[in-house]
């Protein structure tokens, strides 16, 4: 690594069903609270999917929801990192189009149309990443590998969704990949890891992150909050709604993150697992994780964020890469929220109930798109020294 | 170096049924931006070394492109109107049009690649982001050869003219397929402009091979039309061709 620059995170933005800041989405997770409720603009328009992940901050009437949740995020990260969005490249993942009822009728977001406005106050390079729900994880490492080739110097990285629409959950629920309500308590509707889960609950949000050289950062002064060591991608080529049983194509992205770092398995000590709560979803990152850690996978602490904030798709990745950071800073290492019953084959060293502190320093953050896009990053404590 | 070794367009899905059955029992469920991107790409790949191992850009749709979803748009935003969402059930396929990584997903499952990948989405002027990334990767990453490809559709319109373009990239010199002739990506430039830009994921790259095409041997410096950037820059592609 001696030849490649060093890429550090300077600011973070989160919106999410636990809040409009990085400080409430962390302190719910550590609360073992979660976010997601039954959202009554879905329970009245009689569709079987009525809880969620909602972002209480701009409202769902608001016709440029999209824009606002991500400049939200955009904007706080920025603030923290006091760095101006024209001296940053853009890599960010605006998710899929929306289909909604507008004041006139029918109306189609372009998700591209997003990004572009987005993008005019950023500098080059503007990527638009298109990897499903790897999307924000996937922008993250896109960012770190510009940063560390010399390609630019600073980049806001992260993703947006506003899909908590009867358009998708109709879709997703003929997918069966989200909670259906059946009278439940609704914050309980996602339950990664679990046996009682069926599936995930969809939510909006943002995430966004300013990543720089670790040069710059020292010489503006600039706190910083983790360091970024390592990206992986992979496909797994097996299937267009499920992953291989075995985790096949997820382990293969967590090793390449792996020996991007220059790490051996021995030196990651806290895994931010993609975790759905999808059937298949969990057995196969489960079992994916037991292979990579061999025979440490009962000493290697695992938490997801999805039973807390949903899984709020291209945002996911990077709201989730957020709390890895926090991990990092911290050494504490969240509670799956609503995970009470390991289910057979889903053992992991999960953290059940309540936060652990294990001085976790380096940390693997993996997502997991539909259609088998595979991401993984590793965060590493940061130090201003 | 980095070496375009082949490249194709497709605009016919009529005789990709006809001529190809075996790929359209494969794409026949997608919508048509993915169809005919993944086309293009079947065609170039019989000009790769591995098509497992290859790097995979693929650019998705700008427009709406797929019309069974925008069909379905009004059905669910009709049923919010009249209070009927409650019998609604969407065929999963027609979820699947809404992924915006359908393509990169179908070509790796049909190809076994489990190589890098970059799904750009549809905003305007991702091409140039697209044949960037190509630059960077085969210039650092452990891959030999890496494919671009995009799809798109002029309207969600199951009649609406489409356009499929795949292009192959290799570290090592081979000739253009099927021009015989070397060419050579040496660079890509931006400054930054505030022009008028057409979002559309394939008539930028389909400008460019025709501008190849008609190219004499040496170094060709491609301007790219502003319709055909991301709106925020003028970029130009430079190649060598010999």
């Amino acid at each position: 690594m001696s030849d490649k620059r060093r890429v550090v995170i300077t600011g973070m933005g989160a919106l999410s069903a636990l809040g409009a800041t990085t400080r409430e989405l962390w302190e719910g997770l550590l609360a073992n609270r979660s976010g997601v409720r039954r959202v009554q603009r879905l329970v009245d328009s009689g569709i079987t999917v009525t809880s969620g992940g909602e972002v209480d901050a701009v409202s769902p009437e608001n016709v440029e929801r999209d824009h606002e949740i991500a400049n939200r995020a955009i904007d706080d990260a920025l603030a923290e990192s006091k760095r101006d969005a024209a001296a940053c490249g853009f890599i960010w993942s605006t998710g899929l189009d929306t289909f909604q009822m507008g004041p006139e009728g029918f109306v189609h977001r372009s998700a591209g149309r997003c990004f572009s406005n987005l993008a005019s106050r950023f500098s080059c390079p503007k990527r638009m990443i298109a990897s499903a729900c790897a999307s924000g994880t996937q922008a993250v490492g896109e960012a770190f590998r510009l940063i560390r080739q010399g390609q630019v110097e600073a980049c806001v990285a992260g993703g947006s969704s506003v899909m908590l629409t009867p358009f998708y959950l109709i879709g997703f629920a003929g997918l069966q990949a989200v909670a259906v309500d059946n009278g439940d308590d609704p914050s309980l509707a996602c339950r990664p890891f679990d046996k009682k889960r069926k599936g995930f609950a969809l939510a909006d949000g943002a995430g966004a992150m300013v990543l720089e050289s670790v040069e710059s950062a020292r010489e503006r002064g600039a706190k910083i909050l983790a360091e970024v060591i390592g990206f992986g991608m992979s496909q797994d080529a097996f299937d267009l709604n499920r992953p291989c049983d075995d985790g096949a194509g997820a382990e293969l992205c967590m090793r390449r993150a792996l020996a991007d770092a220059e790490l051996m398995t021995e030196e990651i000590d806290a895994v931010n697992a993609h975790a759905t709560a999808t059937y298949s979803g969990d057995l196969a990152e489960a079992a994916a994780l037991r292979k990579l850690f061999a025979n440490r996978w009962r000493e290697v602490p695992v938490s997801g964020a999805k039973g807390a904030i949903g899984h709020a798709m291209a945002a996911a990745g990077v709201l989730e890469t957020i709390v890895a950071a926090q991990t990092c800073a911290t050494g504490i290492v969240p509670p799956t929220v609503n995970l009470h019953h390991v289910d057979e084959g889903c053992e992991l060293d999960h953290v059940i109930g309540e936060p652990r502190d294990v001085n976790a320093q380096t940390v693997l953050s993996v997502s997991f798109g539909m259609g088998g896009q595979n991401a993984a990053v590793i965060l590493k404590r940061g130090s201003n020294g | 170096m980095v070496y375009l070794v082949a490249a194709t367009q497709e605009d016919d899905l009529a005789k990709v049924r006809a001529q190809r059955p075996e790929l359209w029992r494969q794409v026949r469920r997608y919508n048509k931006p993915v169809q005919l991107a993944l086309a293009a790409a079947d065609e170039v790949m019989r000009f790769a070394n591995d098509p497992s191992t290859a790097a995979v850009i693929s650019l998705a749709p700008c427009q709406p492109g797929s019309a069974d979803l925008y069909r379905w748009g009004h059905v669910v935003t009709s049923g919010m109107a009249s209070g009927t969402l409650g019998n609604l059930r969407m065929n999963p396929t027609q979820t699947l049009h809404a992924v915006d990584n359908l393509a990169m997903s179908a070509f790796a499952i049909a190809h076994r690649n489990h190589a890098y990948c970059l799904g750009l989405g549809g905003a305007a002027g991702q091409a140039w982001c697209g044949i960037e990334a190509v630059h960077e990767r085969l210039d650092a990453g452990p891959e030999e050869e890496a494919l671009l490809m995009a799809g798109d559709q002029e309207a969600a319109d199951d009649e609406a003219p489409g356009l499929g373009v795949a292009l192959l990239f290799c570290t090592r010199a081979q000739p253009l397929q099927p021009s015989n002739r070397i060419v050579r990506l040496v660079s890509i430039s931006r400054s930054p402009a505030i022009v008028d830009a057409v979002p559309h994921a394939a008539n930028g790259l389909a400008a460019l091979l025709s501008s190849i095409a008609q190219h004499r041997n040496g170094l060709m410096s491609y301007v790219v039309p502003p319709a055909h950037t991301d709106g925020f820059s003028n970029v130009i592609v430079s190649l060598e061709i010999s």
